[in-house]
């Protein structure tokens, strides 16, 4: 397991009771900071993960006002972000919280880290591939660039069918980029 | 409260929205009360949305069937768990909006094959309305596509097929499967062309995923349809109850039904109230359960129950599954949508009936890599690319077509559910000879798996199960042979109607939703007395004529 005392101390598995409370503008500000960080770490975004935010923000504004409230799991990753930055700096931070940490994605969070990874970390990063984050996978070899990731969310505010690569039984190339 | 309207409808899905808004618009005052047994799912939620996404979780699934409320005896195990959603709107909660029009064999079963049973209408009957509901969900199709006559084309354009759709296709065109005897008499008729999965749109989907919960409203659910009624000042006498489980139609004589009881499940107080016409539009589970329920001293054995067919005749459709596997996917090939976009059209032959009808389609979800699954588990960008050029899984899946049989019935058990309806039990076995016919479905399948150059890692027969359960309280032409009549109103009964999968003789290989909107569509117009548009098998009729041309290739498109 990484990080120190408040990364290890015991928590029940179920969400942090919250309700009535909500984020700051610095709460929030400090959570953006792991999608971001999720976005460079993974090589897989546009713009630093900006095109992104205000979905962020909606996401955040869903999980924090209505029942069962994040806001105690958000607060509890920011406790454990900032004793990983302590302990390891902020850009190595991540890397441990994201490939190291040690924390077993199916089974019951019960210590502050394991809330973190799995009611934030993991859900920034369903989050964050789900809603375009594919854009830069598909475009190995040269080959033909996929546009969606399964379940890709990005036409829910465009009136337009999102093209996907489409098969032309008439044409031999199978590229058929028609944006 | 008001206890007394023009009609009464159980059952709070597609059939009673699409019954309700009929109605409402041809009379708007006309007094409607739909009863729902379960709560209200609140559609179009952004937190629930969100937990769909981040989480995976949809907020409809507690209402599913749990093993201890609905269970199964036979030869093989039915699935009742996880199939039909019981809340306001009903299935199409979690419906995969495909919408697909039975064909005219479909509805001469037995005559065509000498088992099941034929339905007391033809496609013809139906074509019209066919086009109503086609109209009213939204459905895009292929106009180009010649699989079934039809009169109009499609509202809405089709999904195209994906990039990964294309290796099955050439392998379909390889074995054959792409283009098919199109007429119930081989050979004589043009050939039928494979096709483009046919989706209810509604409100114009925008996305190409997420179909489980919608964010928009853009894949079809009653409840959309239900909320717009409710809100509409025109329908001043349009009401709608949740958590309201009907357990027991009553009625004054033989052929008079009065009324139907309910339990407010929030109160728990009974009610009564009083129909001019009543209409079970509640599933093909409900719907036989409620019906042999209402014992009283007009119907010893429950209403419409005198020959002992109410919940028999089960049909479903089996599954099949075939999972090939290639060593690399160059491409870095993905289903793209949430949805399968191609898919075969069933075989249409007698002899293709005798042995059960096949439909076939490639799984929505593959080939797909689940990229964020593996970052959840810590894998870098490197060793994802890999994955994701690397071995490619392919699905290929097919609907069976199954026969009514007398001993597969369906019938509550002792005990409520959690929403206070009764429990269930199926009674199904299958034959060995229907599992050979399955069998030999199955090879098909692995030959389209193996022309795609995959190699076989799985090939299975799933069980039978609820998704699409039909026929449990079918229609015919006496008493002797069926629960209704050809526009479901139960036999010897003057008001008490069925619209329902329930009424459905046959099941094809198709799913249901579709024919059962048409169904409601015709039994609209039955009821505000306009001249059902055609009745094929009483009489002949210059379309039925037309339409055969049409498959003939006489005729491109019906006039």
């Amino acid at each position: 397991m990484i990080g120190g005392p408040v990364c290890n101390e015991n928590l029940s598995a179920g969400l942090i009771f919250a309700e009535g409370q909500h984020l700051t503008y610095q709460n929030k500000e400090a959570l953006w900071d792991i999608f971001e960080a999720i976005g460079k770490n993974w090589s897989n975004t546009i713009y630093d993960s900006n095109n992104q935010r205000s979905s962020w923000y909606e996401m955040i504004k869903a999980k924090t006002e209505n029942a069962p409230n994040y806001s105690g799991e958000y607060v509890n990753a920011i406790y454990v972000l900032n004793e990983l930055y302590d302990l390891y700096g902020k850009e190595e931070a991540f890397k441990k919280l994201f490939f190291e940490s040690g924390v077993d994605n199916s089974a019951p969070p019960t210590t502050r880290l394991a809330h973190c990874k799995i009611y934030v970390v993991n859900e920034f990063i369903r989050m964050q591939v789900t809603a375009g984050g594919f854009k830069s996978w598909g475009t190995k070899y040269g080959g033909e660039q996929a546009k969606n990731y399964h379940g890709f969310l990005g036409g829910t505010r465009y009136n337009r069918i999102p093209k996907v690569r489409a098969y032309d039984p008439d044409t031999t190339n199978l590229k058929n980029d028609q944006e | 409260m008001k206890n007394q309207f023009d009609y009464v409808i159980v059952g709070g899905g597609v059939a009673a929205a699409t019954l309700a808004k009929g109605l409402l618009e041809h009379k708007h005052d006309t007094a409607i009360l739909i009863l729902e047994a379960g709560p209200e799912i609140i559609a179009k939620d952004r937190r629930f949305w969100w937990d769909y996404i981040t989480r995976g979780e949809r907020p409809y699934t507690f209402t599913y069937d749990q093993k201890f409320e609905a269970d199964s005896t036979g030869n093989i195990d039915y699935q009742t768990d996880g199939v039909r959603v019981k809340a306001y709107g009903g299935s199409t909660m979690h419906w995969g909006a495909w919408s697909l029009r039975f064909r005219p064999e479909d509805f001469n079963l037995f005559t065509n094959t000498g088992e099941g049973a034929d339905w007391p209408i033809n496609y013809e009957d139906l074509e019209t309305y066919y086009n109503d509901a086609e109209s009213f969900l939204s459905v895009c199709g292929d106009d180009r596509a010649n699989w079934v006559p039809r009169s109009k084309p499609y509202p809405a354009l089709p999904f195209e097929w994906t990039a990964a759709d294309g290796e099955m296709i050439k392998a379909w065109e390889q074995l054959d499967v792409v283009y098919q005897d199109g007429d119930i008499n081989p050979g004589v008729t043009k050939k039928i062309k494979s096709g483009k999965m046919p989706i209810a749109r509604y409100r114009k989907c925008m996305t190409t995923g997420t179909c489980k919960y919608c964010p928009i409203g853009g894949r079809f659910n009653a409840q959309y349809v239900l909320d717009d009624l409710k809100n509409d000042s025109r329908f001043i006498n349009f009401e709608i109850r949740i958590n309201a489980p009907v357990h027991q139609v009553n009625t004054s004589s033989k052929s008079k039904i009065e009324s139907v009881t309910y339990t407010d499940n929030l109160s728990g107080k009974q009610h009564t109230v009083i129909g001019n016409t009543v209409i079970l539009a509640s599933g093909a589970y409900n719907v036989p359960k409620l019906l042999r329920a209402s014992k009283n001293e007009f119907w010893k054995d429950g209403i419409g129950n005198d020959y002992d067919l109410v919940g028999r005749f089960v049909v479903s459709h089996s599954m099949l599954n075939v999972v090939g596997k290639a060593p690399s996917n160059p491409n870095g090939w993905f289903q793209e949508y949430d949805f399968p976009t191609l898919m075969s059209h069933s075989y249409n032959t007698k002899e293709h009936q005798k042995k059960g009808k096949i439909f076939m389609f490639k799984n929505r979800t593959t080939p797909n890599v689940d990229i964020a699954q593996l970052m959840i588990d810590g894998k870098t960008r490197e060793e994802i690319d890999a994955m994701v050029y690397g071995e490619m899984t392919v699905n290929i899946q097919a609907f069976l077509e199954e026969k009514g049989k007398f001993n597969n019935r369906l019938e509550a058990k002792p005990g409520k559910d959690r929403f206070g309806l009764p429990q269930t039990t199926v009674h199904f076995s299958r034959t060995e000879q229907e599992m050979k016919n399955a069998n030999d479905r199955l090879k098909l399948l692995e030959q389209i798996i193996e022309k795609m150059g995959l190699e076989i890692t799985s090939s299975r027969i799933d069980k039978p199960g609820g998704h699409h359960t039909t026929g449990t309280a079918r229609m015919g032409t006496s008493p002797e042979n069926s629960v209704t009549d050809k526009f479901m109103k139960v036999h010897h009964t003057d008001n008490l109607y069925v619209c329902s999968n329930a009424t459905f003789p046959t099941g094809s290989a198709v799913n249901p939703t579709l024919t059962l909107t048409a169904m409601a569509f015709r039994l609209v117009d039955h009821f505000i007395n306009k001249q059902p548009k055609i009745n094929s098998k009483t009489k002949n009729v210059n379309k039925r004529d037309t339409i055969q041309k049409f498959l003939s290739g006489e005729s491109h498109k019906i006039k």
